[in-house]
């Protein structure tokens, strides 16, 4: 394969499209999308943010400015935690917009992830949004299907294909090259969006933009190359074996509706259609029905508090409760969250799990769609997949949990077992235990997490590419001219 | 004439392929929808058995204090369903349509989302309401785009054109054929779904078949436009998709984007922080100027003086009464822009046919914002007759057995639809005119027959 001549393809087919006004005028549009895609991604990044980053604040404010009280008031005052937004949600939004942004962690009770933006939408929302991922994983391989269609076929058609041929160019060198001259301009989009995004973020965010951060942007960069390098090589690949123009144009428009339209929806269905999950009503009513089985600490009557009760009695050698050195009703709280913890977290195990194997089918269709491999990619990097959500999740009910024991042991040391009367003051502790306590700090996987979790479908795409390396050369020996 | 045209056109592969996958498409959308509507009459079913035993074991361990009873009981409000909702499942798997609700605060209750998988929102849903607005509209592009090109392509046009007196006629009764077979297509799918889903044959249903009529001359009118340009098959089917991914990604996202950050509702979680503090700070102040103010809030209940004890549940009902009070400014200026976010997409969507027609859709089958909204409201009504209910009792300290448990059934609210055709049709049957009229006038201007 000659070097020079087939780079000669790859400018000539770069530099005609730069020449050709209808497509000066469609990539220009893709450009000023970009633009506002980074605008509004920023806008509601910021919006967003600095709402959330308010009420934190003022969660945490009014909870270190608790008076003195019982602290097992302090675990139903509880604590709300929000949802941090990921600096890549700019570019890439993901689930965001249908993800609970704020939780309410008291005592006993765990509570749903509420305030997604789809709650608050019209059914708008559902088209999809305006982000610069959809941009580049969407439109630009439809953009690039438009160049490059008639790459070789429209060549065949007018005769030019045989002449080039015969005067020594080969096959593998007109493949190639006009597939690296598709690149090139996919990747000139691709590195305009890129520096749209550092623009952007270092707007936002400014010099807290960390390493792990530019990082992620690196990590953007290669996948999404790695992506387009599929599209450009289908498309040389089709447009050879076409006959015309137009039959290329048709199976690559065909393919792309295909794989970004109707195969995801399709894949995603059959993985609800499979799995069936529990509507919230039921999912309670199953947890409930474990913990009064276990043990029903309302019912006066129950043989397991009745049984705790009669071997803590035992241990410390009274009579009643009201003798014991710590305060029971605390110590039965402790046991109680403890219980219903255990209960919830096990049913909610099952219920991520039967969401994990609905989305295992359209993870795992990544290896025969390209599209979905990047999707997932991309939404990994950006922070914005299901994984960080129920990473988020998870940690809020380990600090729901956390927040809860502390406040029964602080009962079980400080408070008195004996009741107060009508007009006592009621019995209550230093407001100083109240800092003690930390922030909730969320913590995110990091890049390495994430890309192993990733890792089926970063193969899905090294497949693609040498798979389509591969039959180039193949092809190289078997096409004809016309 | 018009069976030769209608064989031959049956004859081209590409034509059945798509019916087919538009056909199976369909199929799979109306067992989806079907099994949402079953998911949705599960959960409603368990919430009636499940409420009658939750308030009877209740009764049952909190027999003593009706103020302590009524802490942990739940009442369920049930939106119902609509059978459309099948066609359009909208936003009803985001939002649920069960709320249970105990006599407390209701800020803190009422936004309690379902349990959904984020990953199949996001991807969406497989409905009857994608295909006619997604699918549909590409199966006319496929018909339609070489429709005269091709002819000119092969040289056939020439032949047709000097044969005819107004060789327009021709194409006319050409796109006349493809029209026929995709309502065709749209009616063997409708038939299926008015069977499996049972849906009722009433003024809704009406409005739904004219509206995906309407929708689908509209895109009609598109083609009719695109060919009358003139261009080359390759360059129709690019103009023809671009248009496509114009009005169904990019339009509705812009919009979305811009009502997103027109109308941000930060007051969402001013609520939630707002009834949380309004309620818990007043364990930690005197109690009188709380009861005061619930008398104020409620002067009936005046006549029930504040017991001199450490703990009364009239205090009790009070501060959380005024959890609810003091977030009102925030909930109502939230409800506000929630209103205006439905406002501004209608009017958008009278511009966007698809988006058009997918929230007139969602609004026929009671699964839009508007149907949220007026179940939040008809919940707040809920909840308040509950609490008016039970009060007096509570301040009364009425024994628990005094009560007639078994009235309290699972209660169900209803939307009230009206069909407004203008609104309904007008903006898409204008769309279409508009392209008919400008495709028109371009063949009249011009018509050639070479390519």
């Amino acid at each position: 394969m000659n070097i020079s001549t087939t780079k000669l393809f790859a400018a000539q087919i770069y530099w005609n499209t730069l020449k050709n006004k209808a497509l000066r005028v469609l990539l220009g549009i893709v450009a000023l999308l970009i633009i506002y895609a980074a605008f509004s991604g920023a806008l509601i990044y910021q919006e967003q943010t600095q709402t959330r980053q308010h009420y934190q604040h003022e969660v945490r404010t009014n909870w270190e400015k608790m008076p003195d009280k019982h602290p097992h008031r302090m675990a139903h005052y509880g604590y709300i935690v929000f949802r941090p937004k990921h600096l890549l949600s700019v570019f890439d939004y993901g689930m965001e917009s249908f993800t609970g942004n704020a939780v309410f962690l008291e005592a006993h009770r765990q509570n749903s992830a509420n305030f997604s933006e789809a709650g608050f939408s019209t059914g708008m929302l559902r088209f999809g949004e305006i982000s610069m991922s959809m941009i580049l994983q969407v439109l630009v391989p439809l953009v690039i299907f438009f160049i490059g269609f008639g790459a070789i076929a429209t060549d065949r058609e007018n005769g030019t294909l045989k002449m080039l041929l015969s005067q020594g160019a080969t096959w593998k060198e007109i493949l190639t090259g006009k597939a690296i001259g598709l690149l090139g301009i996919a990747v000139s989009v691709l590195l305009f969006a890129v520096v749209v995004l550092l623009v952007a973020c270092l707007g936002i965010a400014g010099s807290q933009i960390n390493g792990d951060d530019i990082l992620r942007i690196g990590t953007v960069l290669l996948t999404y190359t790695l992506y387009f390098s599929i599209i450009c090589l289908l498309t040389v690949i089709i447009s050879a074996v076409s006959r015309t123009a137009k039959f290329s144009l048709v199976i690559l428009i065909g393919i792309w509706l295909t794989a970004v339209v109707i195969f995801p929806r399709t894949a995603q269905a059959i993985g609800n259609f499979l799995y069936h999950t529990p509507s919230r009503i039921a999912f309670e009513a199953a947890v409930e029905k474990d913990l009064i089985k276990k043990g029903d600490s309302h019912n006066p009557d129950d043989p397991y508090y009745k049984a705790l009760k009669d071997s803590v009695l035992k241990a410390y050698h009274v009579q009643s409760v009201d003798e014991l050195p710590f305060n029971y009703g605390g110590f039965q709280m402790k046991e109680g969250e403890r219980l219903s913890a255990d209960i919830y977290n096990q049913h909610l195990a099952g219920l991520l799990g039967i969401y994990q194997q609905q989305n295992n089918v359209l993870r795992l269709s990544a290896i025969v769609n390209p599209f979905t491999a990047l999707r997932n990619l991309s939404m990994a990097v950006s922070g914005t997949d299901f994984q960080s959500y129920t990473g988020f999740q998870q940690q809020a009910e380990t600090y729901r949990y956390a927040l809860a024991q502390h406040m029964n042991d602080l009962q079980i040391k400080y408070i008195s077992n004996k009741k107060p009367d009508d007009h006592d003051h009621p019995p209550s502790i230093s407001k100083a235990h109240w800092k003690e306590f930390p922030d909730f700090a969320y913590q995110r996987a990091s890049l390495g997490t994430v890309m192993y979790h990733e890792l089926w479908s970063l193969l899905a795409l090294l497949c693609w590419t040498a798979g389509l390396l591969l039959l180039i050369k193949l092809l190289s020996n078997k096409l004809k001219a016309i | 004439m018009f069976l030769l045209l209608l064989k031959s056109f049956l004859r081209s592969r590409i034509a059945v392929a798509g019916i087919v996958i538009v056909l199976l498409a369909g199929i799979t959308g109306i067992f989806i929808g079907q099994q949402h509507i079953r998911k949705q009459q599960e959960a409603i079913a368990l919430t009636e058995h499940f409420q009658q035993e939750h308030i009877q074991r209740n009764a049952q361990f909190f027999d003593k204090e009706l103020g302590l009873l009524l802490y942990y009981l739940r009442f369920s409000l049930v939106n119902k369903l609509h059978p459309l909702n099948a066609l359009s499942i909208g936003q009803r798997d985001v939002n649920s349509s069960i709320q249970s609700l105990t006599i407390r605060n209701l800020e803190g209750q009422k936004y309690d989302t379902d349990l959904f998988n984020p990953s199949n929102v996001l991807t969406g849903n497989l409905d009857m309401g994608f295909v006619l607005i997604y699918l549909l509209p590409l199966l006319i592009i496929a018909f339609t785009y070489s429709l005269l090109s091709e002819e000119k392509e092969d040289g056939t046009w020439r032949l047709v054109a000097t044969q005819s007196k107004r060789p327009v006629n021709v194409l006319i009764r050409k796109l006349f054929v493809r029209m026929i077979t995709v309502l065709m297509v749209f009616a063997v799918l409708l038939l299926l779904a008015t069977f499996i889903l049972s849906l009722p044959v009433d003024k809704l249903y009406l409005a739904v078949i004219c509206l995906a009529f309407i929708y689908m001359l509209c895109w009609f009118g598109i083609s009719f436009w695109v060919i009358s340009l003139q261009r080359s098959s390759s360059t129709n089917a690019v103009i023809l998709l671009s248009i496509w991914i114009l009005l169904t990604v990019v339009l509705p996202g812009v919009a979305n984007n811009f009502i997103t950050s027109r109308y941000p509702v930060p007051e969402s979680m001013a609520t939630v922080v707002q009834q949380r503090e309004g309620y818990h700070e007043k364990w930690d102040m005197e109690k009188q100027p709380t009861v005061d103010r619930f008398y104020a809030h409620y002067p009936q209940f005046s006549k029930y003086p504040l017991p001199d004890k450490q703990f009364s549940w009239l205090w009790y009902y009070a501060m959380q009464q005024m959890g609810d009070d003091e977030a009102a400014v925030q909930v109502k200026q939230l409800q506000e822009k929630l209103r205006l976010r439905e406002q501004s997409s209608e009017y958008i969507g009278y511009f966007i046919p698809t988006l058009h027609t997918q929230q007139q859709l969602n609004s026929l089958a009671g699964a839009g914002l508007a149907n949220q909204l007026q179940f939040m409201d008809s919940t707040a009504r809920f909840h308040e007759r509950m609490r008016l209910y039970f009060y007096p009792k509570i301040f009364e300290e009425a024994k628990v057995k005094s009560v007639d448990w078994d009235m309290f059934k699972v209660e169900y609210f209803s939307e009230e639809k009206r069909v407004s055709w203008g609104g309904l049709l007008l903006p898409l049957l204008l769309v279409t005119l508009v392209f008919s009229v400008t495709g028109w006038m371009n063949f009249n201007k011009r018509m050639t027959a070479f390519a």
